[in-house]
């Protein structure tokens, strides 16, 4: 027994010794590059913003996913902006315009702006903003907004944008437009570019910590009002729990992709959150053409009132969702307000699925784990109450893209998905979901398309709204999807900062304060 | 290999300079298996990602056409037939060219270069933790069998055993950053940021190892040479270091070297939860993404690691017990 002890107490003083090794080997921590920078320009606080993944470029000419905009729309000035109130297009970069034709628009570029290297800011350095993303050698993300544009010219402070058709959302495409210093793109490359850009906005580029952290500072150059915040860590924390950690135990005063489920645990920890309704649509589509008993719009028709919507608006989405009447959100341009809201009536809906034939018969819907699980099962038993039955097949984004965008039509009957076109426009939204032969169609109406296509070339504010006002006609008639509700984007904060965000999740930080 | 000793290791080494001329011809053996593996591997990741789904469709905005996404497609080299791919990705390889990210725009050695510090850091870390943890407890459990040391300690290897990595870091955080404010709740910015992952990336290893450390000493204690050796008056210590130590770390080692391997595998979940910027995190956005040479390059280095950890490991088997290299190269 003694002998025992005594092997004990060796074995524990091995373990301390050996503990004392590994503390050497733990407390360093190399690879760690620079960060923690921005204590450059004057005093102010800095603000510590947890964003859900990291940057996928910090070039405004490549990604446009949230998070890339959250970090570099503060490096770089747009040419033009939104009004955050009114949703109007409002001037930035650009002082005014003017639409000399049809597909013809001048710009007059503001004078004295200068990059943070010191360059000023030209309609030559925007034109080439332009024609960066249209390059097909630069494989930028952003080409398809910019597509109707056939070319882009500056000389002196007039920009001149020329497009293919006369294109009524290409002011609304130039907000998100970012402008970047064309000399300092030419000399440095596009990749040395990407890792340390320079721009004209109110923040400038400290560092990186590639996959882990942008470190941003107030640019004394800025043109514009000086910002209240000094300097800004943007952190990648893609776990939600560890974001909502981070904001309680103080070590970020700024959160985003909150959920409506962490509000609670939020506000009990005396923190805030922040939300706005945005142009994102949650809807369901319906396979139209080898989607089975989908087919039928009877079937379609039943099982827009086979959802309980209110339940998912209150009860799932606890209230951080509104209400729609189609595949739009009431801000954007076209949004048919003399169409009434879905109603929700099972009873009915259970006699349409049987005049129809198609009790008892099996329903596949495809959603990934982008989309919450729990909407898509609520409506998974919303539908099988009215008598049809429905499978969920749930596959990842890359594989559900694959699936549903394929031309052969055949994944299924319903799928579940989100949609927002940053660019507050009905064309940006019933055009890739319902004209005939594009990518996410599974639905053909000639005369639908013809009345879409009409109204992507037309100018006149009042007639299109009248056009997209019979175009969601008919889908209110053959409802190739249903607008389930409008999503609130969500943000977790302390109650040291004051920001109201907006619509367009404009992440601008020089909108925002931070008491200390 | 097969592990094949009965009895004690005697304490003087056997065999000399002589025993060397096998052994680096197994070496030879071993690198050349270890190029067919990392081949097969390539090739079998290659063929897999390119049918689990299209990146150029994850990249086009939501309004592209088919169009624009062929175009997407082919920029990236994805347009022709998969075998000229492979060739070409094979005759880049050779030249040390592992592909450019598609979405991140920079090489995918340079992402990867740029990760590895970190995930290597947690690693050794986390390692460290499990060989003083698993290796201290399961001698003291295995000394105090039946005892106080093996009451306390059992639950909490059994415990470390049983929790999830999500779980037991969340918990940590909920403990450490949110309730006390001790500790930094995610990222790299302070040197104490690397105990909370390395604890929860340690919690399930060092359980295994101290299992497999407890079973291994409590076998050796009933041998004669520790009887024969307490007889002749051995001190504690000396029957550690000088006996027992040599004897159970061949199982022990061999359960660190498959631990190791897991450390890395599992540093995926641990660096998700506390936004460690390690390889881990790199993984699970590019197999999100479909980023088909940063996944490729990953899959590449992982398989690396694990044939190098193997190789270390056999290399040091035959330090500890020569019969071990010497039968290995007389069976094959």
């Amino acid at each position: 027994m003694r002998a025992h002890l005594r092997f004990c107490v060796a074995a524990l003083a091995t373990t301390a010794l050996a503990g004392g090794l590994a503390a050497c080997s733990t407390s360093g921590t190399p690879g760690s590059s620079a960060s923690g920078g921005g204590s450059g320009s004057a005093a102010g606080p800095t603000l510590t913003v947890d964003l859900s993944s990291y940057p996928a470029s910090l070039d405004p000419g490549l990604q446009y996913d949230t998070e890339s905009y959250s970090v570099y729309r503060n490096i770089f000035d747009q040419l033009l902006h939104r009004d955050p109130a009114t949703e109007q297009v409002v001037p930035w970069l650009a002082t005014s315009w003017k639409q000399q034709n049809a597909t013809t628009w001048t710009f007059t570029i503001r004078k004295g702006v200068k990059f943070s290297d010191g360059e000023p800011l030209t309609a030559a350095d925007a034109a080439f903003s332009i024609e960066r993303i249209l390059d097909p050698k630069f494989a930028s993300q952003q080409q398809a907004n910019f597509s109707a544009i056939a070319s882009a010219a500056g000389s002196g402070n007039t920009l001149t944008i020329t497009t293919k058709f006369p294109s009524p959302t290409l002011l609304s495409y130039l907000t998100t437009l970012s402008v970047v210093p064309e000399a300092y793109v030419k000399k440095v490359g596009n990749a040395a570019f990407n890792l340390h850009p320079v721009g004209s906005g109110p923040y400038e580029f400290v560092s990186s910590t590639p996959g882990s952290e942008v470190t941003v500072k107030r640019n004394p150059q800025y043109w514009g009002p000086k910002p209240q915040i000094a300097s800004v860590d943007c952190r990648a924390v893609t776990d939600i729990a560890t974001r909502a950690a981070d904001l309680q135990s103080g070590q970020a005063q700024l959160a985003d992709s909150m959920t409506p489920d962490n509000v609670a645990q939020l506000k009990s920890a005396s923190l805030q959150a922040l939300s706005t309704p945005t142009e994102r649509v949650s809807y369901l589509a319906f396979n139209t053409i080898h989607g089975g008993p989908t087919d039928n719009a009877k079937v379609r028709q039943a099982i827009s009132e086979a959802i309980n919507y209110s339940a998912l608006d209150d009860d799932l989405e606890k209230g951080y969702a509104s209400p729609v009447n189609s595949v739009l959100t009431p801000l954007n341009i076209g949004y048919p307000k003399s169409l009434p809201n879905y109603k929700y009536d099972p009873a009915q809906a259970k006699q349409m699925i049987k005049q129809a034939g198609a009790a008892g018969q099996t329903v596949i819907m495809a959603t990934s784990p982008t989309y919450s699980a729990t909407i898509v099962q609520a409506i998974q038993a919303d539908i099988q109450a009215v008598g049809l039955n429905v499978k969920i097949q749930s596959t990842d984004q890359a594989t559900y893209l694959q699936k549903v965008q394929s031309p052969s039509h055949n994944w299924g009957s319903i799928r579940f998905g989100q949609w927002s076109c940053s660019c507050l426009d009905a064309d940006g939204v019933a055009y890739p979901l319902f004209h005939t032969g594009t990518i996410w169609s599974s639905y053909s109406n000639p005369a639908f398309d013809q009345l879409v296509e009409k109204a992507r070339e037309t100018l006149a504010p009042a007639t299109r709204d009248s056009l997209y006002a019979q175009a969601y006609g008919i889908l209110a008639k053959d409802v190739p999807g249903i607008g389930l509700f409008q999503i609130d984007a969500i943000y977790g904060a302390s109650t040291k900062l004051q920001w109201k965000p907006d619509a367009q999740q404009d992440f601008f930080v020089a909108d925002m304060k931070l008491s200390s | 290999m097969t592990v094949s000793t009965a009895g004690p290791v005697p304490w003087r080494r056997s065999g000399g300079a002589r025993a060397w001329l096998p052994i680096t011809r197994y070496l030879g053996a071993r690198a050349g298996q270890a190029v067919i593996a990392l081949l097969g591997v390539t090739t079998a990741v290659f063929f897999a990602l390119r049918l689990s789904g299209d990146p150029a469709q994850l990249l086009a905005p939501q309004n592209a056409t088919q169009q624009q996404i062929d175009q997407i497609r082919q920029q990236l080299g994805l347009s022709v037939p998969v075998w000229r791919q492979y060739l070409n990705y094979l005759g880049d390889l050779l030249h040390g060219n592992l592909g450019y990210s598609y979405v991140q725009h920079e090489p995918a050695l340079t992402l990867l270069t740029q990760r590895l510090p970190y995930t290597v850091n947690l690693t050794l870390a986390a390692l460290a933790l499990t060989i003083v943890l698993g290796v201290g407890a399961g001698m003291i459990m295995a000394l105090t069998r039946g005892g106080w040391g093996e009451r306390l300690l059992m639950p909490l290897v059994l415990a470390g055993q049983a929790m999830p990595a999500f779980w037991t870091g969340i918990l940590l955080i909920l403990v450490f950053s949110v309730t006390f404010h001790v500790l930094p709740s995610s990222g790299d910015n302070t040197a104490t940021s690397l105990i909370m992952p390395a604890v929860t990336l340690a919690s399930l290893s060092a359980a295994t190892v101290a299992r497999v450390t407890r079973g291994a000493v409590l076998e050796q204690l009933s041998r004669d040479y520790i009887r024969t050796a307490r007889s002749k008056g051995a001190g504690t210590w000396r029957l550690i270091w000088r006996h027992l130590l040599r004897n159970v770390s061949v199982p022990v080692l061999t359960v660190l070297a498959l631990e190791t391997a897991n450390l890395l595998g599992g540093s995926v979940v641990t660096e998700m939860i506390f936004a460690w910027p390690g390889v881990g995190q790199l993984t699970i956005q590019s197999v999100n993404d479909r980023d088909f040479p940063v996944v490729q390059a990953i899959v590449i280095l992982a398989a690396t690691i694990y044939i190098v950890i193997n190789l270390i490991t056999d290399i040091i088997y035959g330090f500890i017990d020569p019969r071990i290299a010497v039968t290995s190269t007389e069976a094959g």
